[in-house]
């Protein structure tokens, strides 16, 4: 084979490549969506820009559910106080994260959140893992999920590939995420202070 | 062949390079001319006590000060009335204004941390871009009446580009004449079909290219 015909082949290959690894539609891990945990409907209009390029990581600080049935009351608990006692348009995190190991759907990839101040809440997804994380840190199957729901946003377009995470406490004066899941987010890849 | 081989290797790595780089963050915001830009610059808090500047990025890299907030008020001084600054230290964002903007405005602007370093800590970038309004300025003949409706409207959702969203509205900016309300739905919904054709079809093209081209590059050295 003539030199210039093997670069040219070699050319597309790579080409090839990098398309194949941009157009791989790679389905996401199963979220808990609205109407399962009987969600009382959103009236949030404000739509984000995507792809985001940061995620902000926070806790519940309420009680813990290790199980399905407990967490959906759960989230239902946390979407009542935001919007009846809060008088907010909806829960104001994007996903949440229980200590069952699933992913609970909170304003999803589209809406703004309401999770971290004016400026934050428009430039990121706002996760958060319910209970209280100072003393404790959460189970290994809750940060899986967690892991598991950014790369799905990577994924799906709604997360830039070199997204930053960020602590809670990072962006607004507050404790969240606790202490104990604050150490552990440091040590994810895409975290950056 | 093995230089071949090595120069294929060092072309993966270069094409690698270029789409690493290209994911580099910069925001964009597309305005028309006369609006006012209402931009967030966010930092977490280990910023929270140092003052921020608003600057232009000239071609060749070199960057020019607009703005910079002060270090008791958290505001900007007034240089010139255009760019105004507000530091929310409690929310972790700058705001920032220009009003009034003009097509020469367009270009690549960032928030930095003030006093500017020679190596500039860098928060935010963001991209403007002015475009030229609907003709405010009545030109003779050539504009009837109809034409200036047409321009009103937004362009159809297939024309859209697909790596593009369409301009969303940021607080405190109006938009004459945008119609949103009810095709907006529907204008989600088509360009979201389209983010999945385009891109599929465009791996097929890709695919028979590559293989058109191993097909007469294997035919051409069984032939030779």
């Amino acid at each position: 084979m003539s030199s210039p015909c093997a670069l040219l082949a070699w050319t597309f290959l790579t080409l090839l490549g990098l398309g194949v690894a941009q157009e791989d539609l790679t389905p996401c891990s199963p979220i808990v969506p609205r109407r399962e945990w009987r969600a009382l409907p959103s009236t949030c209009k404000q739509r984000l820009d995507l792809p985001v390029r940061c995620v902000v990581v926070s806790h519940t600080a309420g009680s813990p559910c290790d199980t399905p049935a407990s967490c959906m009351r759960q989230v239902q608990n946390v979407q009542h106080y935001h919007v009846r006692t809060r008088g907010w348009c909806d829960v104001t995190y994007n996903f949440l994260i229980g200590e069952d190991g699933l992913v609970y759907e909170g304003r999803g990839w589209d809406i703004q959140g309401a999770h971290a101040g004016g400026g934050w809440n428009s430039k990121s997804i706002g996760i958060s893992f319910m209970g209280n994380y100072m003393d404790r840190a959460p189970p290994q199957r809750a940060l899986r999920a967690a892991q598991s729901l950014l790369a799905c946003g990577v994924a799906r377009g709604a997360l830039s590939p070199n997204y930053e995470v960020k602590g809670h406490r990072d962006v607004q004066q507050t404790l969240s995420p606790g202490d104990q899941l604050y150490e552990i987010i440091q040590t994810w890849p895409h975290y950056r202070y | 062949m093995r230089k071949a081989k090595l120069w294929g290797l060092l072309g993966m790595l270069f094409v690698s390079e270029l789409q690493a780089a290209a994911g580099q963050a910069e925001e964009k915001k597309i305005l028309t001319e006369g609006e006012t830009l209402n931009y967030h610059c966010v930092y977490t808090r280990k910023h929270s006590q140092s003052q921020k500047a608003w600057q232009r990025v000239m071609d060749g890299g070199k960057a020019e000060t607009l703005a910079f907030t002060e270090k008791t008020s958290k505001n900007s001084q007034e240089l010139g009335g255009r760019y105004f600054l507000e530091d929310n230290t409690t929310q972790g964002a700058v705001h920032v204004r220009m009003t009034n903007v003009q097509m020469s405005d367009s270009g690549l602007y960032r928030c930095v941390i003030y006093p500017i370093l020679s190596n500039p800590e860098v928060l935010e970038s963001l991209r403007l871009v002015v475009t030229k309004g609907p003709s405010d300025s009545p030109s003779p003949d050539k504009n009837p009446p109809r034409d200036k409706a047409q321009t009103t409207t937004f362009p159809p959702a297939t024309k859209a580009p697909v790596t593009q969203p369409p301009p969303k509205s940021t607080a405190g900016v109006s938009r004459p004449g945008l119609e949103v309300n009810p095709t907006h739905v529907t204008d989600v919904t088509r360009i979201s079909v389209f983010s999945i054709v385009i891109p599929v079809a465009c791996a097929l093209v890709t695919k028979s290219l590559v293989l058109t081209v191993l097909f007469a590059v294997t035919q051409k050295s069984f032939g030779s």
